[in-house]
């Protein structure tokens, strides 16, 4: 509460709906955030189910349990004869991307675990401003519902990509007689939405960790996570708005006809001469998209990194390898993260000038992200190793994020890229990184912070059939994505190849034969993307009934662990702390030789030297 | 634990949470402002047309500039005021600012409604024409760039038709009367035994009128009837699937399989046709024997339904129909051939365009596009313009005629100095030149040296926002809509300059409005905070003042970017 005449009153006892629906305190809006993000990523991968059957039979009907979610109106205006169409593949291509990005994997990392743990671990009462984090969540929640919600339009949901380039994205639902009513347009008012909460909360974020330390907390003894999150605010503080910019662009462009980001005599099969000015230019927006888009890309990876980095030397009992180079690292991270953007466009004819640069500063990045890697890796090195749920993810986002992050590297090359660009190459490197790197870094988190926020253990069971089949899945799934993609196969293909194969062995079309050797792999990438989803069952189960049922903790530092947020009580209540906490020493003080036990926590009071003498 | 800092500063970063938080605030919008001046300049760069240089009027402009710079001074003081604590200088100083913020919008709403009243036309030579829209013959006053067409036949997409868009035209569609030229089968009406519609479906009569119940209710079957049937597909095509699948075990989409022909009642009974074909195909004719066999036996309820996509309508007499151009598009525009106009709703109008010419008086004539794009084809500038269409009516040559009298004695103005007229002077009129010499003949001009022909020209408290039509009588022409190649007024749609303007003015406006509000909440709801906590009013004024010194620093680039440059 920030309002004056609130100050003196110690204790408040706010209503049901303030306490847990309008709530201004960091840790229900973290959960709010962490809930709704998880509704969003479960839509966006049931989207995704339903595109891999295009994929493996495009000729069959969905079947019944896929379609079971549309209404009778829906199925007859969107599926033909059962099976998906083009148009609705790619309606759900662009919102799957879309959820996946905005509305399930930032929010999760950043709104989610940022917002909990954060103040927790700078011993902050709050965030600085709680109203706006309030306002945060609010706007994210409605900007989505709107995105999601335009699936019932008339028109549907947006179908441009992700990306929505134009003129691709200007042609989209132009020819509606109400704009406001477009799946396109719902789309880009979602996102200005969108940005303006990230703004809201990159704002309170950055604010937060420079001002509210606890007293002690110097820059050097802040836990990685925080750094981490510092970082990812810069960058959606500085990234967002030349993105918001061209979404209101692209608004002006639908609602009141400009050219932004059309060319003179633009001209569609449908519709005809396109009846605009002309004069823009579609470039434009492919630079201001990837100007957020590239540092983005940090701001879904980041949160991921924080979380294995606090998970690795809670379970390894010794500090992390290399703290300050991994600091320095993300700085250098987040610095380059905003010059790297046009390798995303090495194919819309920049040049080589500019291309050789883009190239540079892309290959430079990957030196801190090794950086990053490479000391949780070593991090490992000598540590007694206990597996818990948490360390087990943590363990697999190693690798799992080294595939993704070492495939990348060829991408980065011009030459290469003419080859892979908007190949399945491309989608199974960044899938790497997002789903079985990001993703598991985040589901350790969960298990990490989970105790911390119910009192109880998630369960170690549901746990292992949640972990293991997950592992496997994720790789039998993406694996044969780079491969498909060096043959050759393209991203958007709605009918996975089939249109393209020669099945023919005579035939002297080369390209059809080298589809056909690979199409079959669509089959099994398909199971394993189904079976992924019943995977995660036990993972919903064990989040829900472990809240009720599970192993309750027995101090509230279950983990042994050193930095702040397990000074608190468990779970902590409102304004956090019970007496304002002092930091002594920096966060990973494991094995350290003046405490008997293995940890010497940052809050505890030094050891006197005549007690150890 | 309550949260530190709200008023007093942190003693190691010597700030208190909103001065930082405004900090960054501001960074990011710096990103905001800074992508659109990129794109300002990208745009500028790129743009394949001559680029708008210095036409809109400087005055307001410039009037504005200092309008903010003085807001930013006061805003200071109230700030000042507030710290000595003296409310009543505060009431003062912030009162000033807030209006200040007020007059700027007033005049920024002067130079808004003087562009959305203004008319362009690109012609199909590339010529540009600006001036004022003249209402169109026979129609009310407000109409000027209806299209117009003599309909002879009407067709509604039932499945989009669209509701605002058919209450806009009913009256015209009643007034021509229109009714349905055949008999039509409605939709949602099951199909026989043999899958044809059977003699006593209910129809819609040969003569039945238009009518808003009839397209509805006509609307609402056919969107039932789809779902019918393609549930009925689905479950026909999952079970084709799966009866193939299960008779040919293995077998991939592109293998090329021995056909067999399934007997659905019977599946290890088959029997071997020749030739081969992919499991796609068997499939395929599998689902044809399901259709047949589920036609055959279907009652009446389960039964496929009939679809009637749409309905064409034909007019009593004479129908003449009058379309807003921005619902839709008129394909032949050349009056009385035939022509059709189909509306962004899919409704089709097919018959004789008719009249859809735009009137105007013309206050500025440009010829920099058809001169670049005649030289891209090697056409000297002097030939492409003398075969323009507009040089073809008398009053615009005239016009002409004196402006190239007008740029002579440029010339030798500017010989004098050593320097050569612009592109922007030799093939660009624009509204004072034109207010100017309207009055004057080819011979007067001739007597005159170019300072005294300047001197005709109206000045820039004259044309503060733009030309006047009510003291000048510019001279009037009528367009052929066939002319036409794009037309608008001075909105966003005209060309990326303007939309640049707008975009950015437009976010810059809104963040005036933004800023005022809050500083007149201060002002306003300030006093109860003043007596309980004057440092932290203080504080919000200060980071309110940051913002407004941002607002007035965004202008600062923007006047000269968008007005001078």
């Amino acid at each position: 509460m920030s309002d004056s005449h609130d100050d003196h009153h110690d204790h408040h006892n706010p209503g049901f709906v303030q306490k847990y629906i309008f709530s201004t305190d960091h840790k229900t809006i973290g959960l709010q955030y962490g809930i709704t993000a998880m509704c969003f990523l479960l839509f966006g991968f049931y989207l995704m189910m339903v595109m891999r059957w295009s994929i493996a039979y495009p000729y069959e009907p969905l079947p019944g349990w896929m379609s079971w979610l549309f209404t009778e109106d829906w199925k007859a205006q969107w599926l033909s004869e059962g099976k998906l169409p083009g148009e609705t593949y790619n309606m759900f291509g662009a919102m799957h991307g879309t959820i996946m990005v905005f509305l399930g994997v930032v929010p999760l990392g950043f709104g989610a675990f940022g917002n909990y743990v954060t103040p927790l671990q700078i011993g902050a009462p709050d965030m600085a401003f709680p109203k706006l984090n309030m306002w945060s969540y609010w706007l994210y929640l409605v900007g989505g519902l709107m995105m999601c919600a335009s699936f019932f339009l008339e028109t549907g949901a947006a179908k441009s990509g992700w990306t929505n380039y134009p003129p691709l994205s200007f042609f989209a639902d132009l020819q509606h007689p109400h704009q406001f009513w477009t799946g396109q347009t719902q789309w880009l008012l979602g996102l200005v939405m969108l940005i303006s909460s990230s703004l809201l909360g990159s704002v309170n974020f950055i604010t937060t960790i420079i001002n509210l330390r606890a007293k002690g907390m110097t820059w050097m003894r802040l836990p990685f996570f925080v750094w981490a999150m510092l970082v990812t605010g810069f960058l959606l503080l500085l990234a967002f708005p030349p993105l918001e910019v061209a979404g209101i662009m692209q608004v002006v462009d639908r609602f009141f006809g400009s050219s932004f980001f059309q060319p003179s005599g633009l001209y569609h099969q449908q519709i005809g001469l396109s009846d605009a000015s002309g004069g823009g230019s579609p470039l434009l927006f492919q630079h201001l998209f990837w100007f957020l888009g590239h540092p983005e890309v940090y701001v879904l990876l980041l949160p991921a990194i924080a979380c294995v980095a606090e998970i690795i030397p809670a379970n390894t009992r010794r500090p992390i390898w290399g703290y300050k180079s991994m600091v320095y690292g993300v700085l250098v991270l987040g610095f380059l993260s905003f010059i790297v953007w046009a390798h995303h466009m090495y194919m819309t004819g920049m040049g080589p000038a500019v291309s050789a640069f883009f190239q540079t500063t892309t290959t430079l990045i990957s030196i801190p992200s090794v950086i990053l890697l490479t000391c949780l890796l070593i991090s490992l090195w000598g540590g007694s190793i206990r597996f818990t749920p948490a360390m087990m993810w943590a363990c697999a986002f190693l690798p799992m994020f080294g595939i993704g992050g070492l495939t990348g590297l060829p991408l980065a090359f011009n030459l290469v890229d003419l080859h892979l660009h908007d190949t399945y190459y491309v989608i199974g490197h960044f899938h790497y990184v997002v789903a079985p790197g990001i993703l598991f870094g985040l589901f350790g988190g969960v298990h990490h912070w989970y105790p911390k926020i119910t009192g109880r253990f998630m369960s170690k069971t549901l746990n292992h059939l949640h972990f293991w089949p997950s592992l496997i899945l994720m790789n039998t799934l993406f694996f044969p994505m780079l491969v498909q993609g060096m043959a050759g196969f393209h991203r958007r293909w709605y009918n996975g190849g089939d249109a393209y194969l020669a099945a023919d062995p005579e035939s002297a079309d080369v390209f059809g034969k080298t589809v056909l050797e690979h199409i079959d792999l669509n089959i099994m990438m398909s199971w394993s993307a189904w079976l992924l989803c019943a995977a995660q069952i036990p993972f919903i189960i064990s989040l829900f009934t472990s809240w009720k049922v599970g192993k309750k903790v027995e101090s509230d530092n279950p983990w042994d662990a050193c930095s702040l947020e397990w000074a608190t009580p468990t779970p902590p209540g409102h304004g956090n702390f019970i007496e304002e906490p002092v930091v002594y020493r920096g966060s990973y003080e494991y094995a350290r030789p003046e405490v008997e036990e293995d940890f010497y926590a940052q809050w505890r009071k030094p050891v006197e030297k005549s007690e150890e003498g | 634990m309550e949260i530190p800092y709200i008023v007093e500063p942190r003693k190691d970063t010597g700030l208190n949470n909103s001065k930082i938080a405004i900090w960054l605030f501001l960074a990011s919008e710096v990103m905001l402002f800074g992508g659109l001046f990129s794109g300002y300049i990208f745009l500028r760069i790129y743009a394949d047309y001559p680029w708008p240089e210095r036409t809109l009027p400087i005055l307001p402009g410039l009037i504005n500039t200092f309008v903010l710079i003085g807001s930013s001074i006061t805003v200071v003081f109230a700030w000042v005021a507030l710290k000595l604590r003296q409310w009543r200088k505060f009431q003062i100083y912030m009162g000033i600012t807030i209006l200040c913020a007020a007059l700027f919008m007033v005049l920024k709403g002067f130079e808004y409604s003087a562009k959305f009243s203004h008319q362009a036309i690109r012609l199909d030579d590339y010529t540009v024409i600006e001036g004022h829209a003249y209402p169109q013959e026979g129609q009310e006053k407000k109409i000027t760039k209806n299209f117009n067409i003599k309909a002879s036949s009407l067709t509604l997409d039932l499945r989009r038709v669209d509701d605002v868009y058919f209450e806009e035209l009913d009256e015209q569609y009643e007034k021509g009367s229109f009714h349905l030229g055949e008999e039509v089968v409605k939709s949602n009406q099951p199909l026989d035994k043999q899958g044809k519609v059977p003699k006593d479906a209910e129809k819609l009569n040969q003569g039945t009128a238009i009518d808003k119940g009839i397209v509805d209710q006509a609307k609402k079957d056919l969107l039932n009837a789809v779902a019918h049937n393609s549930n009925i597909d689905i479950k026909l095509g999952r079970q084709a699937w799966k009866d193939v699948k299960r008779s040919h075990p293995g077998v991939k989409y592109y293998e090329l399989v021995q056909t067999t022909q399934i007997d659905p009642d019977n599946l290890h009974h088959e029997v071997e046709v020749d030739g081969k074909k992919t499991l796609k195909n068997i499939v395929d004719e599998h689902l044809k024997v399901l259709k047949k066999k589920f036609v055959e036996n279907a009652s009446k309820e389960e039964a496929y339904r009939t679809v009637t996509p749409a309905l064409t309508f034909v007019p009593k007499g004479e129908a003449f129909i009058s379309v807003n151009p921005y619902w839709g598009q008129l394909k032949n525009k050349k009056e009385g051939e035939k022509s059709s106009l189909v509306l962004k709703d899919g409704t089709t109008i097919a018959g004789l365009a008719g009249d859809s010419s735009i009137t105007m008086r013309v206050d500025g004539i440009d010829f920099r596009h058809t001169v670049t794009k005649a030289e891209e084809k090697g056409i000297t500038a002097e030939a492409a313009i003398n075969n323009s269409w507009l040089l073809k009516d008398e009053g615009m040559k005239l016009i002409w005629d004196k402006h190239l009298v007008v740029m002579a004695k440029l010339k030798e103005d500017l010989e004098a100095k050593g320097k050569e007229p612009h592109e922007n002077d030799l093939y660009r009129i624009n509204w004072q030149e034109i207010a100017g010499l309207v009055d004057t003949s080819v011979g007067d001009l001739e007597q005159m040296d170019y300072k005294a022909i300047k001197a005709l020209f109206p000045g820039d408290i004259e044309g503060f926002t733009g030309p006047n039509h009510k003291t000048v009588k510019y001279p009037k022409i009528v367009v052929p809509r066939e002319q036409v190649r794009f037309e608008s007024v001075f909105s966003p749609r005209w060309n990326t300059y303007y939309a640049t303007y707008f975009t950015i003015t437009g976010l810059h406006g809104l963040h005036v409005i933004a800023g005022a509000l809050v500083l007149g909440y201060y002002l306003f709801f300030g006093r109860k905070m003043y007596n309980e906590n004057p440092t932290w009013l203080a504080n919000r004024v200060e980071v309110g003042g940051l913002f407004w010194h941002f607002v007035d620093l965004v202008w600062i680039f923007l006047f000269p970017i968008l007005y001078l440059m």
